[in-house]
């Protein structure tokens, strides 16, 4: 049996070295099926956001019979759709066009999974500028906005009127201080987190990444721990230590408490977005949404505008036809009608003084304080940005750490984090 | 040349040994398996050869992760077919041996005869080894492969190639600053947790098991029901209940109980340390119930007579429990004490639910409570480094498979099963 090994260990080498020398880049039969496509019928593959589809049927049934396509649209939450792409695409089973928060744009663009587009000056102009900067990389754009998202702020009409409203936040904390007694609060914010932080930070001076002229961003110049943002940093503590803003909001489960706490009718004010107006609408709270209050220096409180944005595959076998459907989707008509349904606030700078948009008081809210908002970085170095921001600014919260040392350690990280992995490649 | 030489050199070729052998039938059954592997998977196999060496080498048409899934499952195919080419070598030789010593070779019938009566467990867990190879053996040589390419953000399909770059990413776990001072850091708690928790959980079972066991106790049933309870809502509900109840400035836990014996509040949630304390008691809650249940089995299961008999050697209560019941209940659970180490150090979903892994930690990018896998859930979902994610999971594996490894070993429920 000994010898028998001996001769089976020699006979699998020689077949081994065989069949090795045999493989090789011999696989151009998988190219040349292409030519075929263009004697198919024309289709196309939307992924449109969830329980949003209602908002661009009209469109589609309108751009399928100018064009004689037939337009498929399924939903997907809009957030996710990126993680489906990197599959599906691939697979051959992926979308002509697809949406995603522009913060996911420069990640989708280094992995090269959307494509340019090719829009002209005109049709860029129709939408607000900072919209539109959010759809570039380099200077080049790769998606046209669908609709735009900022932080307001909400306030309960049961516990404080219209004409009672403070102003600045230096108002709210000396409110918060007449109604704070540890069960109930007067204004609530999630201080804790850089998305919400960078309204008070940014308004001091403080920034994530520094911008060139031509608005791209620099990785190498990090300024949340500026003089400006350590200034906002120490303001943020103060509603902390003195007991307005509750230990109970901070961290992970902060975002549901804080929620709980103004649905509840024990916070007069919360920042928060428009993706809570259903849920406080149907919990019955009789509330009313403002832009964001003043800062002690006079400047508005900025808030991160979110772009939602409709981008094209770079799998797309019908490419240019996904491009005419995307101008066509976001133009100005089709825009209006999405938000007539969808309520979702357009990004077309003509729709900001219609009536449809003027008269709904998120619109309205939204749309002002548009004006003092801050893109979201795109590029990919961001994803570093958020948890050591986070932490610092949690311990800032809880008192562990001191706004200084905290914020210079969190930039240590980014630093750390954008060398390790976002260096020489 | 004897003829066990002849027939397995012309097998090389398989089924021509077989020939040789004069066994027409199963040569030429060896012959079309042979032709038909060519023919199935030859393509699978060059593609995926040349793709698992090289990755791709064109963007866009080569997607260097198909390429390298492609690649295993050439691989895996390709020890199918040595096994089967092994078999045909080894059937070569055997026959050409009892030529050799004038015995007839054997008939189909009868080797048919031997497949049947030997083989019978391989044939019926076929099946199951294949769904296993390919669910299970698969995943893992796949994971295991992208920790030795630079498979991240900048490397990803399809505008970019991954490539190998052999053991870069494990020296960089250990060479980048923050996270060789977080990974030894979330490393350590990781093990405490480990060691605490399932502790915990395990002595707290086996003692409630046979406090509600003795003879003594009425209504044992009841007992043992509410006792079950923790075990009978799904965890993440428990876990999600709990943070709610741990809340530092809302939670009953701070305001109702602790309040009630006139306690400070604790902060459960923004304090490392009261954090993982929480996060202990939890897990002891969510635990015990499965070894009380399992304890409780095997308590029925021992004997009264030993009992009796060390009654009347004179031996004391104490003596009883701890020569009898403890020994008899570790033998029996031994297993199943250690499956609790290996699930603790892989518990997920209590460290993600009950605080992310909060609370926060100056200077480190993991935080308070994150044990690896949450660490490595964090590093992946964030930016997108999947060979730092793989690399640091065979660490996490090499680590679980270890120690279990070495406890299995040292228990005696295993040696005596074998």
């Amino acid at each position: 049996m000994k010898k028998f090994k001996k001769y089976f260990g020699l006979m699998s080498g020689v077949a081994l070295s065989l069949s090795l020398a045999a493989c090789g880049p011999q696989d151009d039969a998988k190219e040349g099926g292409d030519t075929k496509e263009a004697d198919k019928p024309k289709e196309l593959l939307v992924w449109e956001d969830v329980m949003k589809g209602e908002g661009i049927k009209d469109a589609i049934a309108k751009f399928e019979k100018e064009h004689d396509v037939k337009v498929t649209m399924v939903e997907k939450q809009y957030t996710k759709q990126i993680e489906d792409l990197r599959l599906d695409g691939p697979a051959g089973t992926g979308p002509d066009v697809l949406t995603m928060p522009s913060d996911q744009i420069g990640t989708a663009v280094t992995e090269g999974l959307i494509k340019e587009l090719d829009v002209d000056k005109d049709t860029q102009e129709i939408y607000t500028e900072a919209a539109m900067n959010a759809q570039k990389v380099n200077g080049k754009v790769y998606g046209l906005p669908k609709a735009v998202e900022t932080t307001m702020l909400y306030y309960n009409k049961d516990l404080i009127s219209e004409d009672q409203l403070p102003e600045t936040l230096d108002e709210w904390y000396e409110y918060s201080k007449g109604v704070a007694d540890g069960k109930k609060f007067g204004f609530l914010a999630l201080f804790d987190q850089i998305y919400y932080a960078n309204s008070v930070l940014s308004g001091y001076g403080g920034y994530i990444f520094g911008q060139d002229d031509e608005g791209n961003y620099d990785p190498k110049d990090i300024g949340i721990n500026n003089e400006g943002a350590i200034e906002g940093a120490k303001y943020i503590q103060k509603f902390y230590k003195e007991g307005l803003f509750p230990a109970g909001i901070v961290g992970e489960q902060g975002i549901s408490v804080i929620e709980s706490l103004f649905t509840e009718g024990k916070a007069t004010a919360i920042i928060s977005g428009p993706w809570n107006v259903e849920p406080f609408t149907k919990a019955g709270v009789n509330w009313g949404v403002q832009k964001l209050p003043a800062l002690s220096n006079g400047k508005n409180m900025s808030a991160f505008v979110g772009v939602k944005s409709y981008n094209v595959s770079s799998y797309s076998k019908n490419a240019e036809l996904a491009e005419e459907f995307v101008e066509f989707i976001a133009n100005e008509e089709n825009s209006k009608k999405r938000y007539e349904i969808t309520k979702e606030v357009p990004a077309v700078a003509a729709l900001a003084n219609d009536p449809v948009v003027t008269e709904s008081e998120v619109a309205k809210a939204v749309a002002e304080q548009s004006k003092f908002s801050v893109l979201m970085p795109n590029i990919p170095q961001m994803n570093e940005v958020w948890a050591p921001a986070d932490s610092a600014l949690q311990t800032i919260a809880t008192g562990k750490a001191e706004p200084k040392a905290a914020l210079d350690q969190a930039v240590e990280t980014i630093e750390g984090q954008i060398e390790a992995k976002h260096s020489g490649k | 040349m004897a003829h066990r030489t002849i027939a397995p050199l012309l097998s090389i070729i398989p089924g021509l040994g077989q020939f040789y052998n004069k066994q027409w039938v199963k040569g030429l059954v060896f012959l079309i398996l042979a032709a038909a592997f060519f023919i199935a998977f030859g393509d699978l196999l060059n593609m995926g050869f040349w793709g698992l060496f090289t990755l791709g080498t064109e963007v866009p048409r080569d997607n260097s992760i198909f390429l390298l899934a492609e690649g295993i499952i050439a691989l895996i195919v390709t020890a199918f077919g040595l096994g089967i080419y092994y078999w045909n070598l080894k059937d070569a030789y055997k026959n050409g041996k009892l030529r050799d010593e004038n015995f007839p070779v054997t008939s189909l019938k009868s080797e048919y005869q031997n497949l049947i009566a030997q083989g019978y467990p391989y044939l019926v867990s076929g099946p199951s080894l294949f769904l296993l190879i390919f669910a299970v053996i698969f995943p893992i040589l796949f994971s295991f492969a992208l920790a030795f390419t630079n498979y991240d953000l900048y490397h990803s399909p399809p505008a970019n190639l991954a490539d190998w770059v052999g053991l870069e990413t494990f020296a960089e776990i250990f060479t980048v600053d923050i996270w060789r001072a977080t990974f030894f850091d979330v490393l350590a708690w990781t093990v405490i947790w480990t060691v605490v928790a399932s502790t915990l959980q395990v002595s707290l079972g086996i003692f409630i098991a046979i406090v509600v066991n003795q003879k003594e106790v009425r209504f044992k049933r009841f007992f043992r029901t509410i006792l079950v309870l923790p075990w009978a809502v799904p965890g993440f509900v428990t876990i999600l209940i709990f943070a709610g109840l741990f809340n530092d400035s809302f939670g009953a836990i701070n305001n109702d109980i602790l309040a009630f014996f006139g306690i400070d509040p604790v902060p459960w949630m923004t304090d490392e340390t009261w954090s993982r304390l929480a996060l202990i008691l939890m897990q002891g809650w969510l635990g015990f119930p499965y070894i009380f249940i399992v304890t409780t089995g095997v308590l029925q299961s021992i004997p009264d007579d030993l009992y009796e008999a060390a009654t009347i050697d004179g031996a004391s209560i104490f003596a009883k429990f701890k020569n009898i019941t403890l020994p008899m209940i570790f033998i029996a659970m031994a297993p199943i004490i250690i499956t609790q180490f290996t699930f603790n150090f892989n518990n997920f979903n209590i460290i993600y639910l009950f605080n992310g892994g909060g609370p926060a930690v100056a200077g480190s990018t993991a935080g308070g409570t994150d044990i690896l896998v949450s660490w490595i859930y964090k590093l992946t979902m964030q930016s997108s480094q999947y060979s730092l994610a793989a690399a640091l999971t065979i660490l996490l594996s090499i680590f679980v498979v270890g120690i279990a490894l070495w406890q299995f070993r040292r228990t005696n429920s295993f040696k005596e099963g074998a």
